[in-house]
Order: structure tokens, then sequence, then C-alpha cells
């Protein structure tokens, strides 16, 4: 059985009688990526900060590492995690390199490793830059960085590309799987469905402190039902056929007729299912 | 098991050192004691407690003030978050952080010292006098640093210390209440005072010495407690 990074079990967190988490359960194994998808006030940031030892669970029993999560703070524990939020701070006043150089120290980690995190957030050059200087995208990138440069072998991230443009999106998508190649487990919270499917082994979808649905993004897309299949006619007409044999015998007339321009299948995305499970867009 | 490493201390140390020179608004805290100093030499004031003043000055502002306002701002900007989450234990960041601001109380006392024209009676007991003092303050404006959310509000939260522990030596003419005046002799400026004259007079200082000790202790605890409480969301 592959080992178990974070168990949650019955998982409850209320703020007075505001309840944010309700009976939460599921399991990180090792090696994976998991997301947990839900709009704002879903729950997702009061997850990882419980699961972080940021903050204390109301109810229920949470381990990371085989561990009680409050446990974590000890420096050999930490040691094993990263954690970017969205509010991981950075000193404004010093350079990129020295805010980074503050955490090499920190976590006993060689001064030429910032190098390898600043190319991988496409931010080399930048390391006399003081942080003030840089823009919001800029400064969430450095911050990524700070968050993977003791290569962690438990990685948090909340909403990680959220600010940041596309290019550098891929950029960091790319250096994320890097890091879960070479052994990195990854939770991360998004709202970004593009970024779920994109990273995520499995997903959970959070909807008001509950976890609605937990499974492989390929499961999920079927279960709103099948792909249909869309067909554009050279008369610029679309006609929409079912994956199933009078599908295929509609598809092959309209291909012996030479009447067939263009095919694609219609597979329903996870924004979709959020939407039809909830009733609300991400 | 918690460990203490001397290498994180450094490294938050050496943060703070590089951020203090940037940083106009604690370098010009700690330049106000300097100039309160250079002023009372240059006036040639020479009664014992007005030269003094400027070295419990100089305690409250470089030890207080500029701690308290280096803990509200990694606060304010969320970076204290950052220091907690990752292996420096709580212990390491405040040891780290207090460094950085016990060596510039002590140069800042230092030079008010020879600015002002003091004369240091008996150097080793003074110097205990100044190390408790130090503890006791910089305790103080960690205190203060939890308790307020801003820069800003380090100031508004820490005037009323100000003005009790630094400056109370200069309200009691104004006061003809006995409990009042009593309660004023027991504050750590006015037994710093009455270390300070004590020595130079050769009378006994331990019972001041002594109430100064459970001052810091008392600050030292109290600071603990907070932060206990405040740690978590």
């Amino acid at each position: 059985m592959m080992e178990q990074i974070i168990e949650v079990n019955n998982l409850v967190k209320s703020f007075g009688d505001k309840p944010a988490l309700k009976n939460v359960d599921f399991c990180v194994r090792k090696g994976e990526t998991i997301g947990f998808l839900g709009p704002s006030g879903s729950g997702k940031t009061t997850t990882i900060k419980i699961l972080t030892a940021q903050l204390a669970a109301t109810a229920g029993d949470v381990r990371v590492f085989g561990e009680p999560a409050h446990l974590l703070k000890d420096p050999a524990r930490m040691k094993k995690i990263g954690i970017l939020t969205d509010n991981s701070g950075l000193y404004d006043r010093l350079t990129v390199q020295d805010n980074l150089a503050l955490y090499a120290d920190l976590y006993g980690v060689r001064k030429e490793r910032i190098r390898e995190v600043l190319a991988m957030v496409n931010l080399l050059g930048e390391e006399r830059t003081p942080v003030k200087k840089l823009s919001k995208g800029m400064k969430q990138r450095v911050t990524l960085a700070r968050a993977i440069l003791h290569k962690p072998a438990l990685l948090f991230l909340d909403e990680p590309t959220s600010a940041l443009d596309p290019t550098t999106t891929k950029q960091i998508h790319e250096g994320l799987r890097e890091l879960n190649r070479e052994g990195t487990t990854i939770f991360l919270t998004t709202h970004d469905m593009d970024e779920a499917e994109a990273l995520c082994d499995r997903v959970a979808f959070l909807h008001d402190g509950e976890i609605k649905l937990f499974d492989t993004p390929q499961n999920l897309r079927t279960m709103s039902g099948s792909p249909t299949i869309s067909l554009l006619l050279k008369d610029k007409t679309t006609v929409t056929v079912e994956p199933d044999e009078s599908g295929a015998a509609a598809i092959a007339g309209y291909m012996a007729s030479g009447n067939l321009l263009t095919i694609h299948s219609n597979e329903p995305t996870l924004g979709d299912l959020f939407v039809q499970l909830t009733g609300r867009n991400l | 098991m918690t460990s203490f490493s001397i290498k994180r201390v450094n490294a938050i140390f050496v943060k703070d050192w590089k951020d203090l020179q940037r940083n106009s608004y604690v370098l010009f805290t700690l330049a106000l004691p300097l100039f309160f100093a250079a002023w009372l030499g240059r006036i040639g004031e020479d009664s014992a407690e007005m030269i003094a003043f400027p070295i419990v000055f100089a305690l409250v502002i470089a030890g207080a003030f500029v701690q308290a306002a280096m803990v509200a701002e990694e606060k304010e900007k969320n970076t204290l978050r950052g220091l907690l989450l990752s292996p420096a234990s709580v212990t390491e960041v405040f040891v780290g952080k207090s460094l950085l601001s016990g060596i510039m109380t002590v140069a800042v006392v230092t030079g008010c010292i020879w600015l002002a024209e003091f004369k240091v009676p008996s150097l080793p007991l003074f110097a205990l006098s100044i190390v408790i003092a130090l503890v006791l303050f910089l305790a103080i404006g960690t205190l203060l640093g939890l308790l307020s959310r801003t820069v800003m509000e380090t100031s508004i939260i820490g005037m009323p210390v100000m003005l009790i522990f630094g400056m109370s030596s200069m309200f009691k003419s104004m006061i003809t209440n006995e409990t009042i005046l009593t309660v004023l002799d027991y504050l750590p400026n006015e037994l710093l005072m009455k270390i300070w004259s004590g020595l130079e007079s050769g009378s006994f200082v331990g019972e001041s010495f002594l109430i100064l000790t459970v001052w810091a202790l008392v600050s030292v605890a109290a600071t603990v407690v907070v932060y206990r409480k405040r740690r978590m969301d």
C-alpha cells in the first residue's frame, strides 16, 4: 500500500458558530499532486492552514507524515514541507537574493540553489532587484521560489498561479511537474479548472466546507455524462451526434458524401461538472 | 525535540541588519535619543537626573520602540508568518530579532553617555543594570509589536509606555498624590536612576536591582503568554 502523507478524518472547523469545514475526510498518497477546487469561501485556505499547523481544527483527526498536524512546528519536520499561501510576505526593502538567502540559511540549503529556483520561476537576472520594485506577479514567483528552495517532500500551494500571465503559469506548471517527478507530493488549492486538470492526479470539489467529489480529473469528467461529437459541415451547419453506432454511421455518411469539414469531441470540463453539482461557478 | 540553532539566529540577524540600513523610520527613531543627549551635553546640564534621562530615553526608544516596530512590521507584511512556518523556532526568531535591537540599543546608550557627558559609576554594576533594563525593554517592545497590527499602531499603543516608563520622572514635580508618587518610585526608569545615583554615592542598590529584575522577568513572561495566545489565526 502506498504511503499516506496526509490523512484527514472527520475534520471540522468553525469560526464562532459559522462552520468552515464540515466532516472533511481525505488522504494524500506519497508522490501525488492533489487539487482542492472551490470558489472563494469554500474552505480551501482553511484546510491548508490546518494542515500546516497555522490553525487548530475544531474537531477531527489531521495527520501529516503520520503525525498530528500540530506537531509540524518542529524544525526537522518543517524542513520537509514548503508553503506558498496567498499572503506569504516578502521583505520589500531587501533584494530578491537577500530574501531567498535568508530562507536558504534557515533551511540549510546551499546558496547555488537560489539560481536554480530563480531559473524555474523565470526570474534570473532579478537577483539584485529590491522586492518593492517587482510587479505583483513577480513577487508571487519569488514567494514560490522560496517555497521550493529546499526541495520539500510535501508542498502546499494556495492559488499558486493567481495573478500570473499565461507564459509564466505554463513555466511554473512545468517546474511543479518536475518537482513532482523528483518525489515532491503537492497539495494545491485553485479555482482554475485548467490548472487542476494540468497538474493534479486527483481533484476534490470543495463547496460550503464539504468535499462533494474526490477523484481523478478523467473520472470526474465522465461523471457528467458521455461526451458528444460535433461535426462542422461544408455548408457551415453543425451537427451533434452521440458516440455510439448511430453516430458512427452518421459520421461515415458525411465523410462519404465529402460534406464533412471538421470533427471534434465535446468533453465535459471539470467546470461544467462543478456547476452541475453545486449550482455555482468557480 | 526543540533545538536552538545559532546559524538560524544569525540568518535572522543578518536579514534584520540589511533591512535596518534601508529603514528610515527605525534609523530616525534610533537617532532621537542621540540628538537629545547631544543637546543636553551642549547646554551644560549638570543635574544628575537630567543627564541620566537620555540613557533611560535611549533604552525606551531604541529598546522598546524599535523592537516593537520591527515585530509589528513583520506582522503587517506577513513575513513573521513565513519565519514561523520555516524551521526557525519561535525562540530563534525572537532572539534573532532582539539581538539586533539589543546591539543597536547598547550603541545608542553608549553614544548618549558620551554625548551627555554622563559619568559612569562602577562600570560592572552599571553594565548589569543596562543588561537587565535591555531585557525588560526588549520584552516590552516585543509585546507591543505583537499587540499592534501595524507599525503605525505601535506608536499609538507605545506612547503611554514611553510616557510612563521613560518620562515619568519629568512629571513627578507636578504630582502631589503620595500614592502615585510611591508607585512611580517602583517604575523601571526611577529604579535605574536610583541604581545609578546609589552607585555614585556608594549607597545600597540591591533592592532596586531586585525589583528591576522582577520587572524584566514579568515582562518576558507576559510576552510569552501573549505570543502563545496570538500565534494562531
